[in-house]
């Protein structure tokens, strides 16, 4: 079996104020993974990006990248290979022009000049947004700061992408945008995680899901197995799918024969009912 | 240390939107006119940046930009001179109008933000008092008598041309260069660091902030939390005290933001390399040995 990238044992984490954020997470995450991370309001989801990242340091527990466990001495190696897309790009940009920062990152992994520059073009031409390049973020919209923010991370060339709740502030236009880029760079092979309250984005986007509920995982498994999991879906307040609901219904029903074809977006169902009639 | 820094920073800024709300709150009484304008509902600062980035020159050299504004500046002053002050006016005005493109009414209103001070300020210079007339030109004022003379008005009126020039040529800078831009010449002139990492941070802060501010006061406003006077006082109190939780939070998120991006305790911006024209130095020579000589002849 091959190594994962990144494996985390029994990883605690408990705020300043006596929070506990994490309780005992342990994960392996492979290469090349599409995550989706789901779970209720202060179950822990940031907390945990947040450790993985190495920006928290957990009193218990252990990261292990690429076989070498982090310690304080190459947390650094961590931040270059984990890269987070904040909730709120506001939070992110910290820069006064977009080539700025975008250029943040890798200058800040001290690459030469030439390179840096040739970074920021070329994330900013990933994301559509060359011409942005001198305009300052405060004169930008919602989903271009959200661009922005992404280009942050593409111009680190992380190894993992974490995307902390990525839709909420988006409008349907920019929304399909993001998938857009998550497609594209699903096709670069990179590791993705993102955390989500959207279901049916996960489970049609997702390989894996894993559910967090107070600092704890409580599943992890592929979306067919969470979303069928009464008790999982109970205990982290989260409802099924649109798409699987309706196609159970419709197999219940015997007006599709049950094949377990389970059809995870709007073409395949349509190819789907297309098929029987 | 970093973070305290930051922090420090977001109560430092609470400070400010206090300031500020205070002063909006006094414009929002004037009436409900000045909301369309776009720009001025966020104060001379806002109107100010957005300029720098409409203009026409702002692709020129920052640092060419600062040094021609500070050599013409400390010329204006230096050479204490009319002529060679109406030429500084004259000059600066070409610049930011015809060459970087600004309208004639947005220029104005610019320059006659200091108006105020430099008439009050130069009017003590003109005018004394006395109790019997024995100026050029007397005003009876009851028992006293306001005088002056023509010599003292003169003297006025080259004082107020020559700041006028003085306040142009940094205009000329201001709105032609934006802010990060004129922090980075700093930061090649040797500023002290932390300096410049504060400078860069309240920019981009401030607009944040007021962000965050404006959002709150509309919700309070929505609730009619500005009624009357008392509820408005009580209202602001509590969108205060908020605003200094929020930069507070902010300034946390912030930190961890910039952690996750491998940030180390030194910040260092990509800036974009423009090139001086070598035309444009020569004109700058030019123009420079032009006042010297005007200053030379008139004297
Ligand atoms: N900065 C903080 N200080 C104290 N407690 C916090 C902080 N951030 C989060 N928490 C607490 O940690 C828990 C997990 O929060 P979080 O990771 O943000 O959840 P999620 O991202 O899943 O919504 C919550 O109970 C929350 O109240
Ligand atoms: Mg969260």
């Amino acid at each position: 079996m091959k190594q994962p990238i990144l494996s985390v044992r029994d990883l605690h984490y408990v705020y300043g104020n006596g929070q506990a954020g994490l309780d005992g997470v342990n994960i392996d995450i492979n290469e090349g993974e599409k995550i989706a991370v789901i779970g209720s309001n202060g179950a822990g989801k940031s907390t945990f990006f947040l450790n993985v990242n190495g920006v928290l340091k957990a009193e218990r527990g252990e990261i292990i990248y690429r076989g070498t466990t982090i310690t304080r001495k190459n947390l650094k190696e961590l931040r270059k290979n984990i890269g987070i897309v904040f909730q709120d790009a506001d939070n992110q940009i910290i820069a006064s022009t977009v080539r700025a920062e975008v250029g943040f990152g890798p200058m800040n992994l001290k690459l030469p000049k030439e390179e840096v520059i040739k970074r920021v073009d070329e994330a900013l031409t990933y994301m559509n947004i060359l011409d942005f390049k001198d305009r300052p973020p405060h004169y930008l919209s919602g989903g271009e700061k959200k661009k922005v923010s992404i280009a942050d991370i593409i111009a680190m060339k992380s190894e993992i992408i974490i995307f902390d709740e990525p839709t909420v502030a988006l409008d349907p236009l920019n929304a399909e945008m993001l998938e857009e880029v998550l497609e594209k760079l699903s096709r670069e092979e990179k590791t993705m995680l993102i955390s989500t309250h959207d279901v049916d984005f996960a489970y049609r986007w997702a390989e894996r899901i894993i559910v967090f509920c107070q600092g704890k995982i409580i599943a992890d498994g592929s979306p067919l197995e969470i979303f069928q999991n009464e008790e999982v879906l109970k205990q982290s307040n989260l409802k099924q799918p649109m798409l699987l609901n309706v196609y159970e219904s419709l197999v219940q029903k015997q007006l599709v024969a049950d094949e377990k074809t389970y059809p995870r977006s709007i073409e395949e169902f349509q190819k789907m009912i297309q098929a029987i009639s | 240390m970093n973070e305290m820094m930051l922090l420090l920073l977001c109560g430092l800024l609470a400070a400010v939107f206090l300031l500020a709300e205070v002063r909006q709150h006094n414009h929002a009484h004037e009436g409900t006119h000045h909301r369309h304008k776009i720009g001025h509902k966020h104060g001379e600062g806002f109107v100010i940046d957005m300029h720098a980035y409409a203009s026409k020159i702002s692709h020129w050299n920052p640092t060419f930009k600062v040094i021609l504004a500070i050599v013409t500046l400390v010329l204006c002053i230096a050479l204490n001179n009319p002529c060679v002050s109406l030429a500084v006016l004259i000059a600066m005005a070409y610049l930011t109008m015809v060459k970087g493109g600004l309208s004639v009414s947005e220029y104005l209103s610019v320059m006659m933000i200091p108006i105020v001070f430099i008439l009050l300020g130069t009017l003590a210079i003109a005018i004394e008092f006395s109790y019997q007339p024995i100026g050029q030109y007397n005003l009876h004022c009851g028992f006293f008598y306001v005088y002056t003379s023509q010599d003292k008005l003169k003297e006025m009126i080259f004082l107020i041309l020559k700041v006028f020039a003085a306040v142009s040529a940094l205009q000329m800078m201001t709105l032609s260069t934006p802010s990060s831009e004129i922090i980075s010449v700093m930061r090649k002139a040797h500023v002290p660091t932390l300096i410049i990492e504060l400078m860069n941070i309240i920019y981009r802060y401030i607009f944040i902030l007021l962000d965050v501010y404006s959002k709150m006061k509309n919700s309070a406003d929505s609730r009619q939390g500005y009624c009357d006077f008392r509820t408005s006082c009580y209202t602001f109190g509590g969108v205060a005290g908020n605003m200094l939780i929020v930069s507070l939070k902010k300034a946390n998120v912030y930190y961890d933001a910039m952690e996750s991006r491998c940030y180390d305790g030194e910040m260092v911006f990509l800036e974009e390399e423009k090139k001086v024209a070598a035309g444009q130095i020569i004109a700058a020579a030019i123009f420079v040995v032009l006042l010297l000589m005007l200053w030379w002849f008139t004297k």
